[in-house]
């Protein structure tokens, strides 16, 4: 039996129930779709809106959007690459750190639908 | 005038009070009752200096009330009202008594008038917030608060030394605006740079806040950075060189939190970030960019806090708040999942949530003034935002994979919190004039027109679409258990190291140096034994006769030397 399925939905609060339908491909790849949709129309938006200009570089059509789209997947590259460098294992400080270090049991209200 | 005793004096007597109320419900109204009557009593000030102590032939100014300084106030009489209804089933008298000599601190620093005023409370913002990472009680949180007061308590002494000289210069302690110039501004000036966390004088935030409790985190996050740009904006409004540190600070932490394991460090590069944008603004100077760093910092007091809370229930609810471990609580945790949206949307900036009407004035007046590559460093960093805090946070702790933890919703007072943080959030965004009202200067500023709504959208669900590129095709960096070097590196490791190396060499040096020494004195012992010792030769019984040969001799010689000097 998959994790996903260990539970009730009986046992999920009310909102967790309706929310259920994330759980389904189906409807995720529907929000990527829409997110998709959304994205060009804000594209096109551009070419049929006034917008007030500082800089020549806003002129560009889609500037926004393209400058969005590829500064931020350069970024997640470029975190990504800094991961060789500088990526340690998490008990590297130990114990001067609380990284490798549990969460104090009595400062938490642990209470699992599961259990 | 009398009547007009401190604020921070409330904060104070609180936490005096705090020892004759019994541990319970009656407490945490209590610990509610403090800040409301703070925020009251703020509100109903006039503007003015309204209490001075004379401390030493020093006029110290305790109250100095202007609208500058009454927004901040406000601000942190509001976040220590959520963060202590946030943790109303705290029990831990510790805490709440160092969250309110922290907030009291803090509101008594923003009203101080002069340097000394300025850095009494300043140590005290220090030393009553590390209680709250020792209140996690673990040898990890010790070592950590113990980095945090020294970096904090640093700050404070540079303040004091810049105040000293300061004063020697000038003949004024008073805390008005500053040019930096002089050893006494700069000194200052670093003091600042250090509790706003520059870039390099950073890493003690990225370090600490994580390692707080559950509540001690949300409430950390308020005060000691934003009481830092308060003191910026107070001292330095105009100091181009801000406009820079500021960029770079907007910039470089986004590419952590990208790679961060933590949600709640995740968040707290994101308050790095997010205060870049502030210094910025400050570094400008403008009307509208100073009003834009302090609405800035209003409304990120209320995102961030709101943020940290929902990770905290995460936290207090898992056990952990790392995003390797976590994923799919949106069916357990749906409210708190969807205030964590909402805090996620209004740091993004989404047009109807309170960062865009925020944010906007800083990033517009950047363009204006002629600083294009700030300008689009700081657009950059506005993608980076809803990336990592946008879109990383909510997504890895409440969507990914499911992690098959099924925690309850987080308990009742941490979502009323929430509720109250996510309610605001939207507020100031669909009706920011209260807000703009509240700010040092007069606003002349529409955020909401359609140029400048579609732009946004276009930036942001761009990066949002790079994002969902990036994790559909797999390159997106996975959650890994792990953690990053940063600038805290060098303290933590690379100077010990060398110092250990340095010592080694000089221990080294110093025993051959010493041994050779040491050879020497025994060799001329070794020496003076042979000749002097039981068994040398100066050292043996002489008989009778020998003694009397040698006064034969000697009266020889005297004779032979009385001889000569009669001749």
């Amino acid at each position: 039996m998959s994790k996903k399925d260990d539970i009730d939905p009986e046992n999920l609060p009310w909102l967790g129930r309706k929310l259920l339908w994330l759980d389904k491909k189906k409807n995720v790849d529907r929000i990527v779709y829409s997110l998709y949709a959304i994205c060009a129309a804000l594209f096109a938006a551009d070419f049929f809106i006034t917008k007030y200009i500082t800089l020549w570089v806003e002129r560009i059509p889609g500037f926004y959007a393209l400058y969005g789209f590829f500064l931020s997947a350069g970024l997640v590259l470029c975190a990504k690459a800094m991961r060789v460098f500088l990526m340690r294992p998490e008990d590297y400080y130990a114990p001067y750190d609380v990284e490798s270090e549990e969460f104090p049991e009595d400062q938490l209200e642990r209470i699992d639908h599961n259990g | 005038m009398a009547e007009n005793f401190p604020v921070a004096f409330l904060f104070f007597a609180g936490a005096a009070l705090l020892f004759a109320i019994p541990k319970g419900n009656s407490r945490a109204i209590f610990l509610l009752a403090v800040p409301v009557a703070a925020g009251l009593y703020i509100w109903s000030l006039p503007e003015g200096d309204l209490w001075t102590a004379r401390v030493f032939n020093l006029d110290l100014e305790l109250m100095r009330v202007d609208r500058l300084s009454r927004i901040f106030a406000l601000i942190f009489a509001l976040a220590a009202f959520l963060g202590n209804l946030y943790a109303w089933h705290v029990r831990d008298r510790v805490q709440q008594v160092a969250t309110l000599l922290y907030s009291g601190s803090a509101i008594g620093a923003v009203f101080a008038g002069d340097l000394i005023t300025l850095f009494i409370y300043w140590e005290g913002t220090a030393i009553a917030s590390v209680f709250l990472i020792w209140a996690r009680r673990t040898e990890g949180a010790y070592h950590t608060g113990m980095r945090y007061l020294i970096i904090q308590v640093g700050s404070g002494v540079l303040l004091l030394a810049g105040a000293a000289l300061y004063w020697r210069e000038t003949g004024s302690l008073a805390f008005e605006a500053m040019t930096l110039g002089s050893l006494g501004t700069w000194l200052i000036f670093l003091a600042f740079g250090i509790k706003s966390a520059f870039p390099l004088l950073h890493n003690w935030l990225q370090d600490s806040y994580p390692a707080a409790t559950v509540t001690g985190t949300v409430i950390l996050s308020t005060f000691t950075t934003k009481l830092a740009i308060y003191a910026l904006a107070r001292g330095f409004a105009g100091t181009e060189i801000l406009i820079y540190i500021g960029a770079v600070m907007t910039v470089f932490p986004i590419f952590y939190a990208v790679i961060e394991n933590d949600l709640r460090r995740v968040l707290v590069y994101s308050l790095n970030n997010q205060l870049g944008f502030m210094v910025v603004g400050i570094g400008i100077g403008s009307e509208l960019a100073l009003n834009g760093a302090v609405a800035h910092a209003f409304v990120h007091i209320l995102y961030k806090g709101l943020l940290l809370m929902s990770m905290g229930a995460v936290l207090y609810r898992t056990g952990t708040a790392k995003g390797s471990e976590l994923g799919g609580l949106y069916k357990t945790m749906p409210l708190t999942m969807i205030f964590c949206v909402i805090g996620a949307a209004s740091i993004s900036s989404f047009p109807l949530f309170s960062g865009f009407v925020a944010k906007s004035m800083v990033l517009s007046d950047t363009a204006k003034e002629g600083y294009y590559i700030i300008w689009a460093a700081l657009l950059f960093a506005s993608a980076g935002v809803f990336h990592h805090s946008g879109i990383k946070i909510p997504f890895f702790a409440f969507f990914a994979h499911d992690s098959g933890k099924r925690p309850k919703e987080a308990p009742w007072n941490m979502l009323l919190a929430m509720g109250i943080g996510a309610f605001l959030s939207i507020a100031i965004g669909v009706y920011p004039a209260p807000l703009y009202a509240l700010l040092p200067y007069e606003v002349d500023y529409s955020p909401y027109s359609i140029s400048k709504v579609v732009t946004t959208l276009q930036l942001l669900l761009f990066a949002a679409l790079a994002f969902t590129v990036l994790v559909r095709t797999g390159i997106y960096p996975p959650e890994l258990r792990s953690i990053n070097l940063d600038s805290d590196w060098s303290y933590r490791m690379l100077f010990p190291r060398v110092i250990g190396a340095v010592s080694r060499a000089i221990g080294k040096i110093w025993t051959a140096m010493t041994g050779f020494a040491l050879r020497r004195v025994n060799g001329i012992i070794a020496g003076l034994y042979r000749t002097h010792g039981p068994e040398g030769p100066l050292a043996r019984v002489w008989p009778t006769g020998s003694m009397v040969l040698w006064i034969a001799i000697l009266l020889a010689a005297t004779l032979l030397i009385s001889f000569i000097d009669l001749a």
